[in-house]
């Protein structure tokens, strides 16, 4: 079942085309990584996904985004909302300068989801969804930033699941970590995809091949356009990819 | 172009692949030689030497798994180091039938054979021919040639089949002939399954050229009870 559907999806920052008429279908509760060179349009692209991009000014999107069968550009759609639905983990975990329950209990408290049930259980179970709860539970009320950095992606990745969201964005979560801290992340999004769809970026192949249960690649097309070259299972495009310009690029030949 | 080392490391072990072949070709061919010219002292230096061949499947292996280890191979790389551990396996065990066909020339003893040998050193020399030509379709994934090879394991089977009624020939005509017409009957099995095996070696080929794991077609099916297959 497809949860997020993008339609011939263009955008442009001021003139400059950036991405061209992406079509893919993600699939619910699996993982999808996007890779590609640098400035491909990856990141571009998962900021896409729940209309990131519009902070930016001058960007311009055609097409569609369609989240569970519903364009996410329709005017009058609530961005905050969809913000929610679509939680986003970034390259720097960027916790919040707060104590690491106020981290986790900040979303519910803002959205107002902590009216009517316990806020404590939502910040237990969020930090247990993020393979974090065994590590700080004895001291929430400790200062976020106090953490490791691994610990502190952790905390970000709880803080997103708090606002009990349907498709998780990571924009190359493990890329400031070291390895065992990375291999934390990659356990934790095997846990993650039973509930949640997941799209993540990344610029090791190696983790993408990992991870994930899709893989789609992205290069600079003609003009220097993001353009997505080919889609499929990761098991495919890892083994055997149809297209040269994937097979150079995973074979580290490109270039 | 890119890995540039790790080119070179790809090229070394596909080099050390063809001269294993060529190890195990010569040591079929000449395995069948000195039974024909009944030279024990050669059939000794053959079985000896299959040390050698064993070594090189291992430093093969090894090299194949350093590199998986240390360059993350990818897609037709990954597809091709595969092959390659696949292959030399089959070559190791080539050059086990020419060993066994060299310790059968020791255990025939003293005296002449029971006929003289006519289809066995064909049935050598196709095998080492669609051998070489299995080896040559890897270097060049050459899949049509890769696809065509397996047809010919026919003609080796069709000699095995002729050898077998001969030597079955042989014994109903003097009993006592049964153990040295059995040992010749080996020679002929262990020729017959070097042929199939380049089968083997020509599906590794084509798996490293399209990605495809399956059969290839050996033959036209047969009815009949023949002995080879």
């Amino acid at each position: 079942m497809d949860k997020i559907v993008a339609e011939k999806l263009s955008l442009y920052y001021g003139p400059k085309l950036a991405l061209s008429d992406i079509s893919i279908r993600i699939a619910e509760r699996q993982i999808t990584a996007l890779i590609g060179p640098s400035g491909c349009g990856k990141s571009t692209f998962l900021r896409c996904l729940n209309r990131m991009n519009d902070t930016i000014p001058g960007t311009r999107v055609q097409g569609q985004v369609l989240l569970a069968g519903q364009d996410i550009y329709t005017p009058g759609t609530d961005v905050v909302e969809l913000r929610r639905r679509v939680g986003m983990v970034f390259q720097r975990p960027n916790p919040f300068p707060q104590s690491i329950y106020d981290n986790v209990a900040f979303g519910p408290r803002v959205l107002g989801l902590a009216r009517h049930v316990d806020l404590h259980s939502i910040v237990e179970q969020s930090l247990r969804g993020a393979s974090l709860w065994d590590e700080v539970k004895d001291d929430l009320r400790q200062d976020a930033l106090a953490l490791s950095l691994g610990q502190q992606q952790r905390l970000c990745i709880a803080r997103v699941i708090a606002g009990k969201p349907e498709v998780i964005l990571m924009d190359e979560p493990a890329s400031a970590l070291d390895p065992i801290a990375t291999l934390k992340i990659e356990d934790l999004m095997h846990e993650l995809v039973k509930d949640y769809t997941i799209v993540i970026v990344t610029h090791n192949m190696q983790q993408a091949a990992r991870v994930s249960d899709y893989t789609a690649f992205f290069m600079l097309g003609k003009n220097q356009v993001g353009t997505l070259i080919e889609y499929a299972a990761t098991r495919t495009i890892f083994t055997v990819p149809h297209d040269k310009r994937t097979e150079d690029y995973i074979t580290g030949r490109y270039g | 172009m890119l890995r540039e080392t790790f080119e070179r490391q790809m090229q070394h072990l596909e080099d050390e692949v063809l001269v294993l072949g060529s190890m195990v070709e010569k040591a079929i061919l000449d395995s069948v030689e000195a039974l024909r010219q009944r030279d024990v002292s050669a059939s000794q230096r053959i079985i000896a030497a299959d040390s050698l061949v064993n070594e090189k499947r291992f430093a093969i292996e090894d090299g194949v798994l350093v590199l998986i280890a240390t360059q993350q191979p990818m897609a037709r790389d990954l597809r091709t180091l595969a092959a390659m551990l696949e292959i030399a396996t089959e070559l190791e065990r080539m050059g086990d039938y020419a060993k066994g066909i060299s310790k059968i020339n020791l255990m025939l003893g003293e005296g002449p054979l029971i006929k003289p040998l006519i289809d066995i050193p064909r049935m050598a020399e196709k095998a080492c021919d669609m051998l070489h030509r299995s080896l040559d379709a890897f270097v060049r994934q050459d899949v049509a040639l890769a696809r065509a090879i397996p047809k010919e394991d026919d003609i080796v089977d069709a000699l095995y089949n002729q050898v077998y009624r001969e030597l079955m020939t042989c014994i109903i005509a003097d009993p006592s002939m049964l153990e040295k017409a059995n040992y010749l009957l080996w020679v002929a099995h262990n020729l017959e399954r070097a042929a199939d095996r380049v089968t083997n070696i020509c599906e590794r080929v084509v798996f490293t050229a399209t990605g495809e794991l399956g059969e290839l077609d050996t033959h036209m099916e047969r009815a009949g009870t023949e002995p080879g297959k």
